[in-house]
C-alpha cells in the first residue's frame, strides 16, 4: 500500500508541476502571400496612365481603386503584384515571372469591343500575362476580371489565347474591377 | 467437430501466470475465452471447490485468485450461457492457464455447428475480430470499422477516412489506442486516425457505461483500438500476414514475433505498406498513393504476486497522397470541378509518385501500466502515457514551397491515471479512477502562412465512478464522471501589424450512464441505456480563423460557444431462435443542445484570391436518431444467409433543417457458403455480398454546392481457406471488392465532388502462424 501511496504522490506533483502559460506563438514569414494587384495601363501614343489596384490586407473589405479609359485608344499593360504585409514589402510579379511556364493571367471583360492580348511569353512560347496590350473601341462600361492561375494547362484548346475555360489550376489572384470607356 | 474452429482460438493470445507455492499464498491469474470465438468472456464466475474464494472475470476476460492454499485443486467456472467448466489444476503443468467455455446448447453435433453461430449473438458489442482484420489488411482502421452495423465512415479520398458512430465523428468521438484517447489533430474531416489496426486484435465501440472510464471529450460513443496479450509461448513463435491489391497495386507485409521467456514476455509487430494512384472505373486517381511503415512493441513483466506490470511503444508514420484534382484555389475553381466528367490532372498512367498535395503524419505512443494486486477482490492499476503526434500538410504551391507544409502541426501529450476494481458482495463490481491529461498543441512556424487553429495548452483532470451489478437474468450498470479542463490558448491575430492574442477557458464537463440488461431466455436478451452528458467546445471550434484550402472556404470559430449537452437513449434487442435464426436489433434516439456545427452564412467575403463563403461555427438544438437491424439466418450448416440495414436521421430542431454530413442509409446481403474440408483445406469459406448505399435524400439543395450523389449498389466476393501444416497454419484469401467496377460517388466522401470513388479492387493474401 505504501508504494501505491507514493506513486498517487507522484501523479499530483506532476500535475501541479506542469501548469504553465503556452508560450508566444513564432508568426510565420507570409512570404508567398499576395495582398495587392496594381495594373497599370499607359497609352501607346503618350497620355496619362490609367491605374486600377486591388488591395486585401485581409481585413474585412479590400481597397479597390478603378479609373476610366479612353474610347479607340491602345494601352500597354503591365501587372504588379505586392506583398504588403511583409516589410520590406515583397514583388511577388517577379516570382510570377520567374516560374511563367506554371502561371498565367486571364483578363475577361463584360465591355464590349474591350480587348486584352499577351504581349509576353514564358519559355515554352506561351503568353503568362504580365504583360498585355488593352484595345478599346467604342465608349461604354463594365467589368473586367483578372484572374493568376498557378499550373494551369498552358496548352489546352485555347488557353494561349485567353480562354479560361480549359485551364484548370488553382485561382491565385481573381479581381473584378468595374471600368467605363469614354 | 470442434476442432475446425480451433484456429480461431489461435489468434486469440493469452497471457497468464500461475505460481505455485507453499501455504495459502498462492496466486493465479488466468483469461476464460469463447471456445469458438476465442472472445474473452467478461463476467464470469470463478469458484474455487471446497471454500468460499472466488471472483468475476473482467472485461478481458482476465481473473486473479489470490491466498490459495495448496488443497485448492478444483476451479469451477460459469457463465450465462455456457457451460460450467471444471479445471484440475494440478493437470495444468506451470506457464499458462487459459479456460476455455463452451456455449451452452446441446452436445448434438447438428448444434454444434449452430454454437458457432450463436457465438456471433454475443458479439453484439459492436466487435471487428482478428480474423477481419487478418483478412482486411489492405484497409485502414475507418474501414474495417464499416463492415459493422451502424458504423461508417467520412472520406476524404481512398488514403483518408474516419469512423462515424451513429452519426458521430471527429471531435465527438475519441478513438482509443491501447485505452489512452489518440491525442492529434481530430477536428480535421480530412484527418485519418493515426493508428495501425494490424496492431489490433479487436476493434470495438464502445457505449455507455462501459465508456465512462476513459478520458476523451465525447458525447457516449468511443473506438476502442486494443493489441491482443503475448501469448504465454515459451518458444519464439508469430505470425506473418501479406497481401496484394491490384487497384493501386499495393502490396503490404505485417510481422508478429512474440515470446514468452521467464520474466519477461516481449511482442514486436511491424507493417510495411505501399500503394500507387488508385482507379477509378474509368480513371486514374493521381497522386492517391499511400506509404506507411508502422511498429509497436510490447513488454510484459510480473515482479511478484502482487504486481504486474507492462510497457507498450508503437510508432504509425504514413505519407499519403491527395487527389491532385481536388486542390482548389476559390469557389471558381470548384464550381469549374463539379463540371467535369474526369478531374483535371488525371494522368494516363498509374504512378506511385506522392506529390504535392499530400500529408506526412507521425504518431508515437509509449505506454507504462502497472497493477497491484491488494487481494483477490481488490486491485488498482497505475497508467502512464506519452503521445507525440506531427502533422505536416503539403499543398501545392509557388517556388519551391510544395516542399514546405501549408500546415504542420505538432502535439505532445501527457496522460496519467490511477484506477481501483473491487468486488463487492453480492456480485456488485465497483470501479473508480482519477485522470489527467496534458496536451501541447504547437504550430511550427515553416509553413509561412498563417495558422487554421492556434496553439494552446490543455490541463484536464477527471474522475468517474461505476457499479455493476450481475444476477441471474438482470445486468445492471451505472456510473458518472467528470472532467475539468482549462485551456490556455495563444492565437496570432488576422489584423496588422500581426499580434498575439491570449484566451484562458476553464470547462466542466460530466457524463451519466445507466444500463439494464435482461435474458429472456438463455438465447436472447434486451438492453436499454441511458447516457447524459456534455463534451467541452474544442480549440478549432473556437478560434480558427481563415481560409481552410480544402474546403474552399473561410472558416471562423466563435469564442462564446458554450458546452454541448446530449442525451441519448438506446434500447437493443439481440438473440437467437430455433438454432437458425440470429437477430440483432438496435434502435437509439440522441438529443444534442448547443450542437456545434459549421453554419454556411449568407456572407461571400471578397478577397484578393475571389470570392470564398463563410462558415461560422455555431450552435443550435439537433436530433440524431436512428436503427441498425441484422438479420441471419442458416439454411443448412452450409449456407447462412445475411442482411443487415441502417438507418439514421440527423436534424437541426432550431432552424428546422437536416444536418449535413450525416451517412446515407444502407442496406447489405451477404451470402456464405462454408465447407468444413475441400481437397486438404479447413474452413472453405465463399462469400459473396452486395451492398447498396441510399442517396442522402434528408438535405436542402442550398446545404451543398451539388446534391447528394445517387445511391448505387455493390457486388463483391470473398474467399478464404485455412491448411494446417505440422507446425504451421495457413490462412489464404482472396477479396473482389466492386466486382463489376461501378462508377459511382459517395456522400461522405468529400472527393465526391471532383471524382468517381475507387473501381474494382482484387486483394489477395496470406497469413502463415508459425
Amino acid at each position: 500500500m505504501k508504494k501505491v501511496f507514493h506513486i498517487l504522490m507522484l501523479m499530483v506533483v506532476i500535475i501541479g508541476l506542469s501548469s504553465c502559460e503556452k508560450d508566444d506563438p513564432v508568426i510565420p514569414n507570409e512570404g508567398e502571400l499576395i495582398t495587392t494587384l496594381i495594373y497599370t495601363l499607359t497609352p501607346q501614343n503618350g497620355g496619362e496612365s490609367v491605374v486600377l489596384s486591388f488591395r486585401d490586407m485581409g481585413m474585412g473589405q479590400p481597397e479597390v481603386v478603378t479609373g476610366t479609359l479612353k474610347a479607340n485608344t491602345n494601352y500597354s499593360g503591365a501587372i504588379k503584384l505586392l506583398n504588403e504585409i511583409e516589410i520590406p514589402v515583397i514583388d511577388i510579379s517577379e516570382e510570377v515571372k520567374e516560374e511563367g511556364d506554371e502561371h498565367q493571367f486571364f483578363y475577361l471583360s463584360t465591355i464590349e469591343g474591350l480587348d486584352v492580348n499577351y504581349t509576353d511569353v514564358d519559355e515554352d512560347g506561351l503568353p503568362i500575362g504580365l504583360a498585355t496590350q488593352v484595345v478599346t473601341k467604342a465608349a461604354g462600361s463594365g467589368e473586367l476580371t483578372i484572374i493568376l492561375r498557378h499550373e494551369p494547362a498552358k496548352d489546352a484548346p485555347g488557353v494561349s489565347d485567353g480562354d479560361i475555360t480549359n485551364a484548370g489550376g488553382e485561382t491565385d489572384i481573381e479581381v473584378t474591377f468595374e471600368v467605363d470607356v469614354e | 467437430m470442434l476442432n475446425k474452429f480451433t484456429y480461431l482460438i489461435a489468434f486469440f493470445v493469452f497471457n497468464a501466470s500461475y505460481g505455485w507455492a507453499q501455504l495459502c499464498n498462492n496466486s493465479l491469474v488466468g483469461h476464460v475465452v469463447d471456445q469458438h470465438s476465442g472472445d474473452a468472456i467478461a463476467y464470469a464466475a470463478v469458484a474455487v471447490e471446497g471454500s468460499n474464494k472466488g471472483t468475476i472475470t473482467e472485461e478481458d476476460g482476465s481473473f486473479v485468485l489470490m491466498q490459495l492454499c495448496n488443497s485448492d485443486k478444483v476451479l469451477h467456472i460459469s457463465c450465462v450461457g455456457y457451460k460450467k467448466a471444471i479445471i484440475n489444476l494440478d493437470s495444468i503443468n506451470g506457464g499458462n492457464l487459459q479456460i476455455k467455455l463452451l456455449k451452452a446448447v446441446s452436445t448434438f453435433d447438428e448444434v454444434v455447428v449452430n454454437a458457432n453461430y450463436i457465438s456471433e449473438a454475443q458479439q453484439a458489442t459492436k466487435k471487428v475480430n482478428s480474423e477481419d482484420i487478418s483478412q482486411g489488411a489492405n484497409q485502414n482502421l475507418a474501414g474495417l470499422l464499416e463492415a459493422v452495423s451502424g458504423i461508417s465512415s467520412l472520406k476524404s479520398g481512398g488514403g483518408v477516412s474516419k469512423p462515424v458512430v451513429h452519426g458521430l465523428y471527429g471531435n465527438r468521438l475519441p478513438i482509443l489506442n491501447n485505452g489512452i484517447a489518440q491525442s492529434g489533430q481530430q477536428w480535421g474531416n480530412d484527418h485519418s486516425p493515426e493508428i495501425d489496426p494490424l496492431v489490433a486484435n479487436t476493434i470495438s465501440v464502445l457505449n455507455g457505461v462501459d465508456a465512462l472510464e476513459y478520458q476523451g471529450r465525447s458525447l457516449g460513443s468511443m473506438v476502442l483500438v486494443e493489441p491482443a496479450r503475448i501469448s504465454a509461448v515459451e518458444q519464439l513463435n508469430g505470425q506473418s500476414n501479406i497481401f496484394f491489391e491490384s487497384n493501386g497495386r499495393g502490396a503490404g507485409l505485417n510481422l508478429q514475433l512474440q515470446q514468452s521467456a521467464p520474466g519477461l514476455a516481449w511482442k514486436v509487430n511491424g507493417t510495411l505498406k505501399k500503394r500507387g494512384d488508385q482507379h477509378a472505373a474509368n480513371y486514374f486517381l493521381t497522386n492517391t498513393g499511400v506509404e506507411e511503415a508502422n511498429i509497436a512493441v510490447q513488454l510484459e513483466k510480473k515482479v511478484n504476486e502482487q504486481w504486474y506490470i507492462d510497457a507498450y511503444l508503437s510508432s504509425f508514420n504514413t505519407q499519403i497522397g491527395i487527389l491532385r484534382g481536388s486542390h482548389i484555389g476559390n469557389i471558381t475553381d470548384l464550381e469549374e470541378a463539379l463540371k467535369r466528367d474526369v478531374p483535371f490532372y488525371t494522368k494516363e498512367n498509374f504512378s506511385y509518385t506522392i506529390d504535392a498535395p499530400r500529408q506526412t503524419v507521425q504518431h508515437h505512443l509509449l505506454k507504462f501500466q502497472a497493477k497491484h494486486l491488494i487481494n483477490s477482490r481488490r486491485w488498482v492499476h497505475f497508467t502512464y502515457a506519452t503521445q507525440l503526434n506531427n502533422r505536416k500538410e503539403f499543398d501545392v504551391r509557388k517556388g519551391d514551397r510544395s516542399d514546405i507544409p501549408a500546415m504542420s502541426l505538432t502535439q505532445f501529450s501527457h496522460y496519467l491515471k490511477a484506477g481501483y476494481t473491487s468486488l463487492l458482495g453480492n456480485n456488485w463490481k465497483w470501479k473508480a479512477g482519477l485522470q489527467f491529461t496534458f496536451i501541447d498543441n504547437t504550430n511550427q512556424p515553416e509553413t509561412g502562412i498563417l495558422p487554421l487553429i492556434p496553439d494552446y495548452n490543455s490541463y484536464e483532470t477527471g474522475l468517474y465512478s461505476s457499479f455493476s451489478k450481475k444476477m441471474d437474468d438482470w445486468d445492471l450498470d451505472f456510473g458518472f464522471r467528470y472532467d475539468r479542463q482549462i485551456q490556455n490558448v495563444a492565437a496570432i491575430s488576422t489584423t496588422v501589424p500581426r499580434e498575439i492574442q491570449r484566451y484562458n477557458n476553464v470547462f466542466s464537463s460530466y457524463k451519466l450512464a445507466l444500463e439494464a440488461k435482461n435474458y429472456l431466455s438463455e438465447d436472447v436478451y434486451w438492453l436499454m441505456g441511458v447516457n447524459l452528458g456534455t463534451r467541452n467546445p474544442e480549440v478549432n471550434e473556437l478560434y480558427s480563423n481563415g481560409l481552410h484550402q480544402g474546403v474552399g472556404g473561410i472558416e471562423e470559430g466563435d469564442s462564446t460557444l458554450k458546452p454541448e449537452t446530449g442525451i441519448k437513449v438506446n434500447a437493443l434487442i439481440n438473440g437467437q431462435l430455433w438454432h437458425k435464426m440470429l437477430f440483432e436489433t438496435d434502435f437509439y434516439y440522441q438529443y444534442i443542445d448547443n450542437y456545434i456545427f459549421l453554419n454556411p452564412q449568407d456572407e461571400i467575403r471578397l478577397t484578393i484570391r475571389g470570392a470564398f463563403p463563410v462558415f461560422k461555427y455555431e450552435q443550435t438544438m439537433a436530433h440524431i436518431y436512428g436503427a441498425d437491424l441484422n438479420l441471419s439466418y442458416l439454411f443448412s450448416s452450409q449456407l447462412k444467409v445475411k442482411g443487415q440495414y441502417s438507418y439514421l436521421r440527423g436534424h437541426n430542431v432550431s432552424d428546422n433543417e437536416p444536418l449535413i454530413y450525416m451517412p446515407s442509409n444502407q442496406l447489405r446481403f451477404s451470402f456464405v457458403y462454408e465447407l468444413e474440408r475441400l481437397a486438404g483445406f479447413e474452413k472453405v469459406t465463399i462469400e459473396s455480398n452486395y451492398q447498396y448505399v441510399f442517396q442522402q435524400k434528408h438535405l436542402q439543395a442550398d446545404q451543398d454546392y451539388v446534391l447528394p450523389p445517387d445511391g448505387y449498389g455493390l457486388f463483391g466476393v470473398r474467399m478464404s481457406a485455412y491448411k494446417q501444416f505440422k507446425r504451421h497454419r495457413l490462412q489464404a484469401y482472396v477479396k473482389f471488392d466492386n466486382l463489376l467496377n461501378k462508377a459511382y460517388r459517395d456522400y461522405m466522401n468529400r472527393m465526391r465532388y471532383f471524382a468517381d470513388d475507387v473501381g474494382r479492387n482484387v486483394v489477395i493474401g496470406l497469413n502463415v502462424n508459425f
